[in-house]
């Protein structure tokens, strides 16, 4: 395990994005040059001040490497399982608005 | 960056490097010097090598022979009037870092080693009353002469003799009920050892909370352990306080063989504080027996809560998901409650136990406190229950003193966020092995536990770490634990607690996660004492529910190794990277000086592989 599966662990790259959404749990960062989004769990952000929409973070990141073709069937059976159940769930919701 | 002489008479034994070029002619000076420190990145690159190094004591005052450029490493073929090195630095030998010499704790019980005199002479004098701790006679420059060696070879474990009387400042008395069979029936009601609960309380869940939209209620015995679960938001002690007894002192009913399990989705199907997926079999993803964990063959009653719609990312949500589930908690605790003395298969007294005259420790709990599930109800009527609790967010997340007992009596009600592997379910509290650890352990007072929340902004971190601070100088501690769960931003302040509290000097002790993933982030130079709660082999984060969570072998560790640090022994600094051998080292020290055998808990390499964890993880 470790990093030692990555090639190109070492490349580290200065990044920035611009906070888009915070709720109580979460800050969701859309990364500068439409390069993507995350969200994280707000306890994984380091804040001097109170985090808000529109305020610019920073941080060091790699690329994310493939760790290899395989498919981890359980992560797929999870992962469809919770996609059926929000489909069945909202489909409740729908019903319920109706 | 050059170092100062303070720093260069701490790394006297380092090797001396050149901060800067450097004339020839000079005499070299800790301004002339690189710090330390930096040498194992630069080694590990190649930029630096260290053959042939003198150490930085001996090339101080040495006259340079050759300009030489930033960075190189000082010879004796650079140097005229080098010094002769001294006594290297004991603690070589054994390869004990981040936690270390434990052993040495009982240093301060053999001041015979040190040949020292106490010697009194009074010449004249009348109601003269000389009250000497004897601990006090080992100390101080006694101390300094016993070789460390021979301190770890001492197995003298007991240090000074008793001082003052115990005292007993309060008692909890737990009566166990035991139960083998959960049912649904008309009524809630215990019968021997069949619980039942009402059909049909589910509605009252659900009308209890507005936000509440839906609940399942499903009773897990072993045989259904391999089933199919939503991510486990906590798992809670069923408890009730007898009579008009208050939590933390009286006699608390708990049930034995039976747990509440919540699990929760918003109305769209998304976990409550989604952040990836966790969910999975129950048996591949729960490490057993963990003090926040079920124990296996355990009966939980699983409750999965549907909140409103996109309220899994607001405080709100979790919260009414907790509170609406203690409705069926506390109906149980209301059948407790009535239920027979008969029916007791076991009473446990609990003590909380003063030792005047013992070194004085305390134990400061840092609890998450960003919101939403990073929050915790603190010093609720019932034990983990909700009724009578304040949110430690709603109370600024300022530091709150309670007692061992209340601690081991249910006064966190843990929202509890994620990172399932590190984080501290309400039961958890109910088992806390540090306190129960400390508590016991004769040679500490024990006085008291301060739960901190751990806010989301640097200001208030530091605002409520300087609070810890002022709390310990008050109390006059000897030594302190600073505990935290999981890791984050949570480690800011986890550092600024142990530096608060060590600038008054107070050694103190550090727990956390840490290993591969949480290494930590900030540091100071109060973190000489630390303690990894690290569990998994490959030391990650590994999505299995307490799995690197504070064990009693952990509390067994940081016990010794705050003995050693208020006895004033060194604890070896610890490695540049990870190595789990520290513990295993430090737990065969503690073994031999003891004379006592520490049981390991097992890690995820016990549970049924699962293909996800084969895949990924090994």
């Amino acid at each position: 395990m470790n990093n030692e599966r990555l090639n190109y662990g070492d490349r580290i790259i200065y990044m920035e994005g611009v906070v888009v959404d915070v709720d109580d749990c979460s800050i969701s960062v859309d990364l500068k040059g439409r390069l993507g989004f995350f969200k994280a769990p707000k306890r994984m952000f380091i804040c001097d001040t109170e985090p808000k929409v529109g305020q610019e973070f920073g941080w060091n990141m790699s690329f994310p490497e493939q760790l290899g073709p395989e498919i981890n069937e359980h992560y797929v059976s999870n992962i469809e399982k919770e996609r059926r159940k929000q489909q069945e769930m909202s489909k409740r919701l729908d019903n319920k608005e109706v | 960056m050059s170092i100062t002489a303070e720093t260069a008479k701490a790394h006297a034994h380092d090797p001396a490097v050149l901060c800067c070029r450097a004339e020839a002619g000079i005499t070299i000076e800790p301004a002339n010097l690189e710090d330390p420190a930096i040498f194992d990145d630069l080694v590990d690159s190649g930029l630096l090598n260290l053959d042939g190094c003198l150490t930085i004591e001996e090339v101080l005052g040495a006259k340079l022979t050759k300009t030489c450029d930033s960075l190189a490493p000082l010879t004796a073929d650079v140097l005229d009037g080098v010094k002769a090195p001294s006594v290297s630095a004991p603690a070589v030998e054994e390869e004990v870092a981040e936690e270390a010499p434990v052993a040495a704790a009982p240093a301060a019980a053999v001041p015979v080693a040190a040949g020292g005199v106490l010697k009194i002479h009074i010449g004249e004098g009348k109601d003269i009353d000389l009250q000497i701790p004897v601990g006090a006679l080992g100390g101080g420059a006694a101390v300094a002469e016993v070789p460390a060696a021979a301190a770890v070879a001492a197995d003298a474990v007991a240090p000074a003799a008793t001082v003052g009387e115990e005292k007993i400042v309060g008692t909890l008395t737990r009566k166990h009920f035991n139960i083998t069979e959960v049912k649904r029936g008309p009524e809630t009601k215990i019968e021997g050892t069949v619980l039942t609960i009402r059909e049909g309380i589910e509605a009252d869940v659900i009308a209890d909370q507005e936000l509440v939209k839906d609940f399942k209620l499903e009773i897990i015995t072993p045989e259904l352990y391999h089933t199919y679960s939503e991510t486990v938001m906590d798992v809670q002690p069923i408890a009730t306080k007898e009579g008009d007894s208050e939590l933390g002192s009286g006699v608390t009913r708990v049930l034995d063989g039976v747990v509440m399990m919540l699990t929760g989705v918003d109305e769209g199907g998304v976990q409550i504080g989604e952040f990836g997926s966790s969910e999975g079999y129950l048996d591949e993803n729960i490490m057993w027996g963990r003090p926040g964990c079920p124990d296996k063959g355990e009966i939980f009653i699983k409750g999965n809560i549907v909140i409103q719609e996109k309220t899994n990312m607001e405080r709100r949500g979790p919260m009414a998901a907790h509170t609406a589930f203690d409705i069926i908690t506390q109906e149980i605790r209301e059948v407790m409650k009535k239920l027979d003395e008969s029916l007791v298969v076991d009473t446990q007294e609990l003590k909380s136990i003063r030792r005047p005259g013992k070194k004085k420790v305390v134990i400061v709990k840092e609890i998450m406190g960003q919101g939403a599930m990073h929050d915790n109800f603190i010093l609720p009527v019932e034990p983990v229950g909700i009724l009578g609790a304040r949110a430690n967010v709603d109370l600024g997340n300022v530091p709150v003193c309670v007692s061992p007992l209340e601690v081991l009596d249910g006064c966190i009600h843990a929202l509890t966020c994620i990172g399932p592997a590190s984080k501290e379910m309400s039961r958890h509290y109910w088992r806390e092995p540090l306190v129960l650890e400390a508590l016991h352990d004769e040679e500490v007072d024990l006085c008291g536990v301060i739960f901190v929340g751990s806010p989301q902004i640097n200001a208030e971190k530091f605002y409520v770490s300087r609070r810890v601070g002022h709390t310990v100088e008050m109390l006059d501690a000897d030594g302190a634990f600073v505990t935290t769960e999981g890791f984050g931003n949570n480690h800011i302040d986890f550092a600024s607690h142990i530096e608060q509290i060590g600038m008054r000097g107070v050694p103190t002790v550090g727990m956390s996660y840490c290993a591969v993933q949480g290494a930590l982030v900030v540091g100071n130079k109060y973190m000489q004492y630390m303690v990894d709660n690290n569990k998994s082999e490959a030391g990650i984060e590994n999505e299995i529910l307490g799995n690197n969570t504070l064990c009693p072998e952990d509390a067994v560790r940081a016990l010794a190794m705050l003995k050693a640090a208020m006895a004033g022994e060194d604890v070896k600094a610890a490695e540049k990277k990870w190595n789990p051998n520290v513990k295993s080292t430090n737990v065969e020290l503690i073994e031999g000086a003891y004379g006592t055998k520490i049981d390991l808990v097992g890690n995820e390499q016990e549970l049924p592989m699962s293909e996800k964890r084969r895949l990924k993880y090994s």
